[in-house]
């Protein structure tokens, strides 16, 4: 991971001015789909480069050791062998960039990552995921106490109803108290746009919790009706890009939620290098929130490789 | 830029991130080619034409110059084989119910969609556009063009009643307009009933495999005959006998020379000119998405000119900021590549970029390009200029493709008068957050269409026009056909005249006293010169005298009208109506003296009775229509309305026919107030005097200047307003040679005109004296688009 982003004081008049039309975003959302497009070798890299931005993810009432086992060599050994092989990428250490689980679920992956001799950062949601409607007491206490149990990445959300009822100083003083809690361990602050009523909402959020020093801000918990869609997620790079202009820090982004096609993946890298630019493409500064989207990849790749379409059971699952 | 060098591997790429090639292939459009052996002739009434020693010119691949076929060009005499086939057609196309025509487009539509694939990369191949907006722009839209003029064709029968197809449409495109300009203009042709003989220029073959599917339905053969051949047949096309109408489209300086040439051929010249579009953008937009905007307009092989950019002072800084990085990001490449912005225009666009470039900058311009202008390649990169000198010819000139010419402006105000400074009036979009400016801008641009917070959207629901240089014509829509019909069976009645009645000499002279004096400025002045004309009755005797206006009158007639002009277009529709009824109401006083006024011209008493009823009746008319004007359209998948406007045309000079005195004047004046034009009339020359008699009501009802009245000798006086440039549209009823003069001098600033080409009319009959015709010719349309959401 980068160094920690500092944050800045809180300046209002970075928000106040913002305009956000949202039928010409969604006219950008559609257009940068069917103007970029890889083929080939560079489909091939495009995709193995997604891998390494992967959080994969499983946040399930029935999450137990076992499938977060699964879920943690899956993550340190992403594509078969052979395939990383025939494309000559076996020495890159191609893992995904973290795992990422509930609270209680730390410890197993602290373990079972260790067990499979890898340094892949295990990342664990907090702050009374999903909807945040818990006391700001008990939200700090969880962030402290994943960190304790060794997750060096916290995915908070935030407190929807300050968005709603405009109270910046205060969405600000709270993220600033994660970051707090958080000590060492990066911040990732979910914005749940789904449920920020607008486009413009999502981009003075976004810029509050760079100001409070995000290391990145996600899209979603996956959790929303609406979850990391291009039009959102077009506003938030935008948002990146204008806090990078003024401060010169780089947050990272992350989209989580409903990307489960390899094709997918490729426009979210597309709309990354549009928008931000290469400098934003590494695991350092993007990440997709994913669980489902790994096997796709997978899939394709050993089409890339073998000319075949692959089976469910020629891929070990994850 | 896309440059293929040896294909890097993926260990590479893992680490640049770079992107690859993403070829369509386009063997399917060289397979075509195969079927004509490279050899493109003409497609004339559902066959090939391929007539020998005619000259070749190469159809080449813009970017490799690779040879992909040859194309005879046309001549005259193809020119004449094409019309005769249109001519032979038009009978039983024009004769089968409407019904059999909607089928036979929706065939096409179908036609299209199979072939969909061989047309996108055909297009994409010669004219070196981004595939991208060939396959999901042109096509799907070419399809939906036919598809709601088929359907229109059911609604407008009953509408169309009285209405006929004007028969063979001509239709001249210029390399830089793509096949789909051809879609707008033939379908609601072919629509009506009309034939089509379309002009193209060599490096498009598109059209010709458009008419070859067409073709291939098998019935109607002749109704879209296709030439490859330059701009230049356009005046052959007018002089074939048959041919009503000439749709042109493409450079100013061509149409000029065209509108001169085709003065007195008896068609009407359609005009759709120039490619600039204009973006403005205020400080409470949406910056980056107002930068989207500009690629929309300029950057993405979407529309075919450059772009007059214009941006408030106080968000200048972060607009260059933000529209550099941008640029940056634009990909440039084979316009077969899936993965690029733009492609190229060939050679001659980019000769023409460099050249604009080169003398921007000697004129003190600022010149950004995010890449390099590569030295001897057919790309030439984005390129935004700025800080040119108002003055400076750069900044009068049309900006080429693919520029963006940036200027900064203070206020609204300023950005109106800016933005409407230039002779063009193509499209334009406003981008503001703040509704009320928004529609403040978007009603008062001068231009066909306005986008509002979005740029270079397109539907077949909606019309697209322009004013000044950019033409007049305006296509699409529901009220469509308009264009592509005319009035049937044009009346050539004389108005009745009869000899004297006896002891109409005997009125006393005093009761009787006209008005003297030209009605300039809303008060009857003396002429410049000083002089009188007199008026004859029908008896030989003298009536009066009038003033003898001359060209100072005009001007000042003109000036005056100006002045009145913006007042009066601000009025509300209803403010307007109840005017011109209370006009008709002093009209119906006034009834018995130009009821005898009428009688001495040789009226009948119960005539010039029912004269003066019918004028009245008309102004209460065409004020009940001006409040029905505009209306909203629904477009799909657009969220939010269009809104159509009819728009006054601003001051518009009316010379009056010599019969029908003061009901030709009132039906003549009427629709064109209705519409919120100023006025400049000639009366009828022979008894011009019943319409002074109304000016004196006008006097007292109206707003000084909006309606001139200027006598004299008619000949010159239409010379003065058809030279006038600041005339925006002439209305002519006279001689076949002054109505021959008034479109040759059109040219000018090409202004509309409707002349009757010494054809009478029955102004007393409902389609001619009121017809919806007056009120399609007294007023332009704007398409508004408002997209919604939050």
């Amino acid at each position: 991971m980068a160094a920690r982003s500092r944050g800045t004081e809180l300046d209002l008049s970075w928000i106040s001015k913002i305009q956000v039309n949202q039928p010409a975003v969604l006219r950008r959302a559609e257009q940068i789909q069917a103007r970029r497009t890889v083929k080939k070798e560079w489909q091939a890299a495009w995709l193995l480069k997604a891998v390494t931005c992967i959080d994969l993810t499983t946040l399930s009432g029935d999450d137990t050791f076992s499938n977060i086992q699964r879920l943690c060599y899956k993550a340190k050994y992403p594509i078969r062998e052979d395939l990383l092989k025939a494309l000559n990428m076996y020495d890159e250490g191609i893992t995904t960039a973290a795992v990422c689980v509930y609270p209680a679920r730390v410890c197993d992956a602290v373990k079972a990552l260790k067990a499979a001799g890898c340094d892949i950062p295990v990342a664990s949601v907090a702050t009374g995921f999903p909807a945040a409607q818990t006391h700001l007491k008990t939200r700090l206490e969880e962030i402290r106490l994943a960190v304790e149990d060794g997750a060096t990445e916290i995915d908070v959300v935030i407190n929807r109803s300050l968005v709603l009822t405009g109270q910046w100083e205060a969405l600000y003083d709270e993220i600033r108290q994660f970051r707090q809690a958080c000590g060492e361990a990066h911040l990732k602050t979910i914005l749940a746009t789904g449920e920020l009523g607008s486009l413009t909402n999502v981009y003075k959020a976004s810029m509050i919790a760079m100001m409070a020093g995000s290391d990145f801000i996600k899209t979603s918990t996956g959790k929303e009706t609406v979850n990391a869609t291009f039009p959102v997620a077009i506003v938030m790079l935008r948002a990146i890009r204008d806090f990078f202009w003024k401060t010169g820090n780089k947050v990272g982004f992350k989209p989580a939620g409903g990307i489960r096609t390899a094709k997918d993946s490729l426009a979210w890298l597309s709309l990354i290098k549009e928008e931000l630019g290469d400098e934003w493409l590494k695991p350092e500064l993007f990440r997709i929130g994913a669980s489902a989207l790994l096997s796709d990849i997978e899939r394709q790749i050993y089409h890339h490789v073998t000319g075949r379409y692959a089976a469910y059971h020629d891929l070990p699952m994850s | 830029m896309a440059a293929t060098h040896a294909e890097p591997s993926a260990r590479e790429i893992f680490s640049t991130l770079e992107y690859g090639p993403a070829p369509e292939s386009h063997a399917c459009a060289l397979a075509w080619l195969d079927t004509q052996d490279r050899l493109l002739g003409h497609y004339v009434n559902g066959k090939w034409l391929k007539p020998e020693h005619r000259n070749c010119v190469p159809c080449q691949d813009p970017i490799t110059g690779e040879n992909l076929a040859s194309c005879l060009l046309a001549e005259p005499e193809d020119v004449a084989a094409a019309v005769k086939a249109a001519l032979d057609a038009l009978g039983s196309w024009s004769g089968v119910p409407g019904g059999s025509r909607a089928q036979h487009l929706t065939r096409l539509a179908k036609m299209i969609q199979k072939h969909q694939r061989l047309l996108w990369t055909l297009d994409s191949l010669v004219t070196g556009r981004a595939v991208r907006e060939v396959r999901d722009g042109d096509v799907p839209l070419a399809q939906q063009l036919l598809q709601h003029h088929a359907v229109q064709v059911h609604d407008q029968e009953e509408a169309l009643a009285g209405w006929e197809p004007m028969g063979v449409v001509g239709l001249i495109l210029p390399p830089t307009f793509s096949f789909l300009e051809m879609m707008w203009r033939i379908c609601p042709a072919l629509a009506v009933g009309c034939t089509v003989v379309a002009v193209v220029p060599p490096a498009s073959p598109t059209p010709l495999l458009l008419a070859q599917l067409a073709g291939e339905l098998g019935a109607f053969c002749g109704i879209l005959n296709v030439l490859i051949g330059p701009a230049s047949l356009g005046d052959t096309v007018g002089r074939c006998p048959g041919v009503h109408k000439v749709a042109f489209c493409g450079a100013v300086e061509e149409a000029r020379v065209l509108r001169q040439s085709l003065a007195g051929q008896r068609l009407e010249l359609s005009l759709a000119l120039g490619m600039e579009s204009l973006l403005l953008l205020m400080d409470s937009a949406d910056v980056d998405s107002a930068v989207e905007g500009v690629v929309d307009a300029a950057w993405s092989d979407r529309s075919p000119g450059g772009l007059r950019l214009l941006v408030q002072e106080s968000v200048w800084e972060e607009t260059m900021r933000r529209l550099q990085r941008r640029m940056g990001k634009l990909r440039s490449g084979r316009g077969l590549d899936g993965a690029v912005d733009m492609g190229t225009r060939g050679a001659a666009a980019c000769a023409a970029a460099r050249r604009y470039v080169q003398e921007a900058q000697s004129q003190g311009a600022q010149v950004f390009q995010a890449d390099p202008v590569p030295s001897a390649s057919p790309f030439y990169p984005p390129t935004l200029v700025s800080g040119l000198p108002p003055a400076s010819p750069c900044a009068q000139a049309e900006v080429p493709w693919p520029l963006v010419v940036a200027s900064p402006f203070r206020t609204a105000k300023e950005a109106l008068a800016v933005a409407n400074s230039t002779p063009r009036g193509g499209s334009s979009s406003v981008w503001s957050e703040r509704l009320g400016q928004a529609l403040e801008l978007g009603y008062g641009l001068r231009v066909g269409t306005v986008w509002v917070n979005t740029h270079g959207l397109r539907d077949p629901a909606v019309p697209v026009g322009g004013c000044k240089e950019s033409g007049s014509s305006w296509h699409g829509g529901l009220d469509v056909s308009a264009p592509v019909t005319a009035p049937a069976s044009p009346c050539h009645l004389l108005p009745p005249a009869s000899p004297l009645p006896a002891g109409l000499g005997d009125r006393g002279p005093a009761a009787l006293l006209p008005p003297y004096g030209l009605f300039v400025g809303g008060r009857f002045q003396p002429p410049g010169a000083g002089s009188s004309r007199p008026v004859w009755d029908s008896s030989g005797s003298l009536h009066g005298y009038v003033a003898e206006g001359g060209a100072k009158d005009i001007r000042g007639a003109v000036e005056a009208a100006h002045q009145a002009a913006t007042g009066w277009e601000r009025q509300s529709a209803g403010a307007r109506a109840a005017l011109l009824v209370a006009l008709a109401a002093a009209l119906e006083r006034r009834g018995p003296g130009l009821a005898s006024r009428l009688q001495r011209h040789g009226v009948e008493l119960e005539a010039a009775k029912a004269e003066v009823e019918l004028s009245a009746r008309r102004l209460r008319l065409w004020g009940a229509r001006a409040q029905a004007q505009g209306h909203t359209l629904q477009v799909a998948g657009l969220r939010g309305p269009v809104l159509r406007l009819r728009e006054p045309l601003g001051v518009l000079a009316i010379v009056c026919p010599d019969e029908w005195p003061l009901l030709a004047f009132v039906s003549l004046l009427a629709p064109a107030l209705a519409h919120g034009n100023a006025v400049v009339l000639v009366p009828s020359r022979t008894c011009p005097l019943p319409a002074l008699e109304v000016c004196q009501d006008v006097a007292s009802l109206f707003p000084a200047g909006l309606v001139n009245v200027v006598t004299g000798d008619c000949d010159h006086l239409t010379r003065c307003l058809a030279l006038h440039q600041d005339v925006q549209a002439l209305w002519y009823f006279g001689s076949t040679k002054g109505s021959q003069f008034v479109e040759w001098a059109s040219a000018g600033n090409l202004k509309p005109v409707w002349v009757n080409r010494g054809h009478l009319r029955a102004w007393d009959q409902e389609p001619q004296g009121a017809g919806p015709e007056l009120g399609l010719r007294a007023a332009r349309t704007k398409a508004l688009w408002l997209p919604m959401g939050d």
